[in-house]
C-alpha cells in the first residue's frame, strides 16, 4: 500500500473517531436548527394566556370601542379572549401625566402587560404610545395599532356622518407577500427562507472548515511536540506526509458534508420544505469542496510552523474572522445582491467560497462569475498547496520559537 | 553498511557537527557517545534525512541515503512520544505500514512484539493509559516492527527500569546475531562500554575517539591501581611509576605510567601500610574521555568517589 494512503487512512480513522469530530457532526445541524428555526417558531407561536393591556384615553370616546374590538377580534385557542383591555384613565378631564406615572408602575410591576396612551389629536392625525417592559411583542403592537386605527376611523366617520356600514365597506385589508424571482421563474419563499438558506450554507461551510482546520493544526502540533514527526519523515517524504494528511482530511470533510446532506434530504422529505433547488445544491458542493481544499492548505501552511497551543488558537481565530466576514454581510447582500462590492469581495480567494455560499441562495450570480471563481479557486488551491508544502517541510521540524510571518512567507515562496 | 563521511552542520553561528565520519558494519553494535549537546542527535537526524547536512555525505550500502532506503531503517527518537489518544495496536500497525509492511504482516509482527514485552493485554488500550516505561516499549516496537537491517536508536535506555534495560540488551544481542546493525547514542559511558563493539565519541561536534572498544582502550588508556589500606598513604604520590594519586580515607586511586611495574609498586607499599586490597583496573571509557576532553562539570575525584 502506498504511504500516502497509509497516512490518509490513519488521519481519517483517528479523526473520525475523535470527540471533536462527532460533536461537530451532530452539533452543527442542531445549531442550525436552533439558530435558524427556533426564533421564527417562537415568533409564530400563539399566546396561551390572556394578556391584560391598559388604555389611557383623554378623548374619552376611543377606549370603549377599543376594549370591545380587542376582546372580540382576537381569541386564544381555548376560546378565551387573547387580550383584556383595562381602562386606566378615560375622559376629557383626566390628568395624563399623573395617569401615565401610575400606569408605568402597573406595567413595571407586571400587573399589566403594557398600556396604550392615546394622544389628544382630535380629528387630525393621531398619535398614540404603547408603553411596556416588552416592546418586542410585535404581534401585540401590530394588533393594537390596527384595532386602534379602525376604531379611530369609525369615530371620524361618525363625526362626518358616514354610517358604520359604509366605513366597513371602505376598509381594505391587504396582505403584501414578497415572491423571489430568478431566471428559472417564480420561486417560493420569502425573505426568511432565502436568508435562512444562505445562512445555513454559510454556517455549514464555516463550521466544516473550522473543525477540520483545528483538528489538523492540533494533530500537527502533537506530532511536533512529541517528535512523532521525526519518525514520520524518516518513514516517508514530507510531500507524501502532507498529501496523505490533505487526502485524509478531505475524506473527513466529505463524510461530514455527506452526513449533513442526508439530514438535509431527510428534512426536505419529512417536512416537504426544500431550501434549495438541486442546481443550487450542486454548486454548493463545488464551492464547499474548493473552499475546504483551499483552507486545508492555508491551515497546513499557517499551522505547521507553530510550536504552542496558544499560537495555534491565535492563528485559528484570525482565520475564523476571515471566514465570518460574509455572515456580517448577509443583510446588505440581500438588500442589494447586484452591488459591485459584493462581486469584488467574491474574487478574493479567502472569501470566494463563503461569499458564493451567501450569494447563490439570494441571487444566482452570472455564469461568468461562477466559472471565473471556480477557475480562480483551482489555481489558488494549486498555489496554496505548493506553498504550504514548502512551509510544511521546514515547519514541521522547527522547534523552539515560532518563526515570524515574513519568514513563513519566504519559505512558501522560495521553498 | 552505513558510511558517514565528513558530515558538517551549522545552526546560525554554532557548528553543531564538525567533520564527523564513521562506518558501521553489519552485525555491529555501534555506540555514538558524547556528553549532552555534543551533536549526537543532530548527527542521527542528518543520517535519517530529517535534517539536511551543510557538508558531507551519508551512504547506505554504497547508495546515497535517500527515500529508497527508508524502509531499511528503524528509528527511535530521543524524545519519547506517540499519539496519546490512539490505541496501541493501531499505532504500531500504522508505523509498520509506513515502513512498507503489509497489514497482515504488520499485525502478526505487532502481536509477537507485544507478547514479548508483556503488553498483549493492552493492545486495545489508548497509549495515554500506559506508564512511561510501557510507552517506551511501544515506541521501540514501532522502530523494530519491520525488522530493519539497520536500527538507529537515540538514547534508548534513558528512562528504562533495570528489568527492561536487560530486555532491551537481550534484543540488541539478537539483532546483532541476525547480522543486523544497531547505532545507538548515549551519554552514559559505562553503558556504551558494556554494549558496543565499536564506538565514536563526539564532543562539541567533533570526533575525539573512534574505533573498537578494545582499540580505544589500548590507544588511550592508562591502567590504574585501586588500593585499600590502613595507615598513612601519603608517600604513594611519589612512588615511581605513579603519575598521580588521588587519596581517600583508607583508600587511593593511583594513575599509573604506561610503563609502570605494578609488582615494584606493590612491593614498595609493603611494610609502610597494612594493605587490604591491591587491584589493577583497566581504564574506563569514562576516564579516557575525561583524560581527553577534560570534565567540565565534575572533577575526576568526585566521579570516582561516587
Amino acid at each position: 500500500m502506498s504511504k500516502i494512503t497509509s497516512v490518509a487512512k490513519w488521519e481519517y480513522l483517528e479523526k473520525v473517531k475523535s470527540k471533536a469530530f462527532l460533536i461537530g457532526l451532530f452539533l452543527t445541524p442542531m445549531l442550525m436548527v436552533i439558530m435558524g428555526v427556533l426564533p421564527s417558531l417562537f415568533m409564530a407561536q400563539e399566546d396561551t394566556t390572556t394578556k391584560v393591556v391598559g388604555v389611557i384615553d383623554p378623548t374619552g370616546n376611543l377606549a370603549g370601542p377599543l376594549i370591545r374590538e380587542m376582546e372580540s377580534r382576537y381569541q386564544l385557542a381555548n376560546g378565551q379572549p387573547n387580550y383584556l383591555v383595562r381602562p386606566l384613565a378615560v375622559g376629557k378631564g383626566i390628568n395624563v401625566p399623573s395617569a401615565v406615572s401610575d400606569a408605568d408602575r402597573l406595567a413595571v410591576s407586571d400587573e399589566i402587560e403594557g398600556y396604550c396612551v392615546i394622544g389628544g389629536g382630535g380629528n387630525g392625525d393621531s398619535v398614540a404610545e404603547y408603553r411596556s417592559k416588552a416592546i418586542g411583542d410585535l404581534r401585540l403592537i401590530g394588533r393594537l395599532e390596527e384595532t386602534l386605527k379602525s376604531v379611530m376611523t369609525e369615530q371620524k366617520a361618525m363625526t362626518l356622518g358616514i354610517s358604520p356600514a359604509v366605513v366597513k365597506e371602505l376598509t381594505v385589508k391587504l396582505d403584501l407577500r414578497p415572491v423571489k424571482l430568478s431566471k428559472a421563474g417564480e420561486e417560493e419563499g420569502g425573505f426568511e427562507r432565502v436568508f435562512f438558506s444562505a445562512y445555513v450554507f454559510l454556517m455549514a461551510l464555516f463550521l466544516l472548515i473550522i473543525t477540520s482546520g483545528q483538528m489538523l493544526v492540533r494533530s500537527i502540533l502533537e506530532e511536533k511536540s512529541n517528535r512523532i514527526v521525526e519518525v514520520l519523515v524518516s518513514s516517508c517524504s514530507s510531500t507524501e506526509l502532507m498529501a496523505g494528511k490533505v487526502l485524509g482530511l478531505s475524506a473527513l470533510g466529505l463524510t461530514q458534508m455527506g452526513f449533513w446532506a442526508i439530514i438535509g434530504v431527510a428534512v426536505t422529505i419529512q417536512f416537504g420544505v426544500s431550501l434549495v433547488t438541486p442546481g443550487v445544491a450542486a454548486l454548493m458542493v463545488v464551492y464547499f469542496t474548493l473552499g475546504y481544499l483551499f483552507y486545508a492548505a492555508v491551515f497546513i501552511g499557517a499551522g505547521s510552523p507553530l510550536t504552542t497551543e496558544q499560537e495555534a488558537q491565535q492563528v485559528t481565530s484570525y482565520l475564523v474572522m476571515l471566514l465570518i466576514v460574509p455572515i456580517a454581510l448577509a443583510f446588505p447582500a440581500m438588500k442589494n445582491p447586484d452591488a459591485t462590492w459584493l462581486k469584488v469581495l467574491t474574487f478574493i480567494p479567502f472569501l470566494t467560497p463563503t461569499m458564493m455560499a451567501l450569494r447563490i441562495p439570494i441571487q444566482m450570480p452570472a455564469l461568468w462569475e461562477i466559472l471565473a471563481t471556480v477557475l480562480l479557486m483551482i489555481v489558488c488551491i494549486g498555489l496554496a498547496m505548493v506553498g504550504a508544502g514548502r512551509v510544511f517541510r521546514i515547519g514541521i521540524l522547527s522547534t523552539g520559537k515560532s518563526p515570524k510571518l515574513a519568514e513563513i512567507f519566504r519559505w512558501a515562496i522560495k521553498g | 553498511m552505513l558510511k558517514v563521511d565528513h558530515l558538517r552542520k551549522v545552526f546560525a553561528s554554532v557548528v553543531a557537527v564538525d567533520d564527523v565520519s564513521f562506518e558501521i558494519q553489519p552485525g555491529e553494535i555501534f555506540g555514538l557517545l558524547g556528553p549532552n549537546g555534543a551533536g549526537k542527535t543532530t548527527t542521527i537526524r542528518i543520517i535519517l534525512n530529517i535534517l539536511e547536512a551543510d557538508g558531507g555525505t551519508v551512504s547506505y550500502r554504497g547508495m546515497p541515503f535517500s527515500d529508497a532506503v527508508r524502509n531499511s531503517v528503524g528509528y527511535l527518537p530521543e524524545e519519547r512520544g506517540l499519539y496519546r489518544k490512539s490505541k496501541l495496536l493501531d499505532t504500531i500497525l500504522y508505523f509498520g505500514e509506513l515502513r512498507g509492511l503489509k497489514r497482515s504482516t504488520a499485525k502478526s509482527e505487532a502481536l509477537r512484539w507485544l507478547e514479548r514485552f508483556s503488553l498483549l493485554d493492552y493492545r486495545d488500550r489508548k497509549v495515554e493509559e500506559l506508564s512511561k516505561g510501557n510507552q517506551q516499549k511501544v515506541q521501540f516496537i514501532t522502530a523494530i516492527i519491520h525488522d530493519p537491517p539497520l536500527l538507529i536508536l537515540d538514547e534508548p535506555f534513558s528512562g528504562l527500569d533495570p528489568v527492561n534495560q536487560i530486555l532491551f540488551k537481550d534484543i540488541f544481542q539478537e539483532v546483532k546475531q541476525a547480522g543486523k546493525a544497531i547505532v545507538f547514542s548515549t551519554h552514559q559511558m559505562d553503558q556504551a562500554e558494556r554494549l558496543s563493539d565499536a564506538l565514536c565519541l563526539i564532543n562539541k561536534g567533533r570526533v575525539v575517539l573512534d574505533g573498537t572498544v578494545r582499540d580505544v582502550k589500548k590507544r588511550y588508556g592508562t591502567n590504574s591501581a585501586h588500593v585499600e589500606f590502613e595507615g598513612d598513604g601519603s608517600f604513594m604520590n611519589s612512588l615511581s611509576g605513579v603519575r598521580r594519586a588521588i587519596m581517600y580515607e583508607n583508600a587511593a586511586e593511583l594513575e599509573l605510567e604506561p610503563d609502570a611495574h605494578t609488582q615494584q609498586i606493590l612491593a614498595a607499599m609493603n611494610g609502610k601500610v597494612e594493605l587490604r586490597k591491591f587491584e589493577i583496573v583497566e581504564p574506563s571509557l569514562q576516564s579516557i574521555f575525561i583524560q581527553i576532553v577534560g570534565a567540565p562539570e565534575k572533577s575526576p575525584a568526585q566521579e570516582v568517589a561516587r
